[in-house]
């Protein structure tokens, strides 16, 4: 009987060990090249939407082209916004 | 065989031309491998749920590994109020998944890199996400466009560009995975042709390259199926739980 309780302790500190290997390498690996691609697609999108947006208005108004300048860097502003968003939202994945 | 490397997006139709007034609805080869991967995907979790062993068979390992990613992925960035999310975000990244490894497969269409679909999937994703926190929260959901502790005679332009970049998520969303598997795929190509055009002597570097690149596309492949998941969880948390 003492046998079994032993080797079950010492199967259950082997299965926290792996686990626990394996968790980190994980996220890091995956995180940090989602990371990678996640951050510059971030940026141009907004730049993107925001330009549109300015077009759209700017045919409504006949404004042509200020405020596609303008919400250029608007969407500029709102682009960077977001890379820090999620560069914060990373750095507080990894701790 | 065509070298050029775009020649692999072209969508062509199968069967007969069908027309709904004057949208051109026939069956292309992009349905077919959306019906091919969701068809794979059923047929892969019912081999794996089918008989329930305590001893797993490795299908029934692959599903529950599945099963566990999602679901923990889910806890973790959206908390426990979106389980009731679980099934939408499993087929979501299950099906992008599928997507995205059948076309790595020689000689099939990869369906994610036709910015249409990414941006269909997005499209949903935004406005369902958009309804359910007017639903949670009521008119409060416009605060998300409002940070805290922020002057007043800043809050016209801190408005515009939080509206600006909520409006940014879909566009990013779908961008993301397109241009990654466009990207992937067209490079697998002109390396492809570089083989062919350099003949037996020189042809062995652009194949290793070739090797190697296949090897980084399966990581990509499976890295922008989570990525997209992922990013759904945190927009859906987003409007659960409000803590901007």
């Amino acid at each position: 009987m003492k046998k079994f309780d032993v080797l079950s302790t010492r199967l259950k500190i082997a299965k926290k060990k792996a686990n626990k290997n394996s968790l980190n390498n994980d996220k890091k690996n995956t995180s940090s090249l989602g990371a990678a691609l996640k951050l510059s697609t971030e940026m141009v999108a907004a730049v993107f939407v925001g330009s549109i947006i300015g077009f759209i208005l700017d045919n409504w108004f006949d404004s042509k082209p200020w405020l596609t300048i303008i919400f250029f860097f608007v969407g500029a502003a709102a682009g960077i916004l977001n890379v820090i968003r999620s560069a914060k939202l990373m750095q507080k994945n990894n701790d | 065989m065509s070298t050029n490397p775009m020649h692999q997006f072209i969508v062509y139709r199968i069967g007969p031309e069908i027309s709904l007034g004057n949208i051109d609805i026939s069956f292309t080869n992009a349905s077919l491998f959306m019906m091919i991967s969701a068809l794979a995907i059923i047929s892969v979790f019912f081999a794996g749920t089918r008989r329930k062993a305590v001893i797993p068979t490795k299908i029934q390992l692959l599903t529950e590994l599945s099963y566990t990613l999602v679901s923990k992925m889910i806890s973790d960035t959206a908390g426990s109020k979106a389980k009731p999310y679980f099934p939408f975000i499993f087929s979501l990244f299950m099906f992008v998944l599928f997507c995205n490894m059948l076309g790595m497969l020689p000689y099939s269409f990869t369906v994610t890199s036709h910015i249409i679909v990414t941006f269909a999937l997005a499209a949903i994703i935004f406005i369902g996400v958009t309804i359910i926190g007017f639903v949670n929260h009521g008119v409060g959901y416009l605060k998300l466009f409002i940070p805290s502790g922020v002057p007043v005679v800043l809050l016209p332009i801190i408005v515009i560009i939080e509206m600006i970049s909520y409006l940014a998520r879909p566009v990013s969303l779908s961008v993301r995975l397109f241009a990654n598997m466009m990207a992937g795929h067209t490079m697998l190509k002109v390396f492809g042709g570089f083989v062919i055009s350099l003949g037996i002597i020189g042809g062995w570097l652009p194949l290793s390259f070739t090797v190697a690149l296949t090897g980084l596309e399966i990581l990509i492949a499976f890295l922008q199926a989570y990525v997209f998941a992922i990013l759904t969880c945190i927009y859906l948390n987003d409007a659960l739980n409000l803590n901007h």
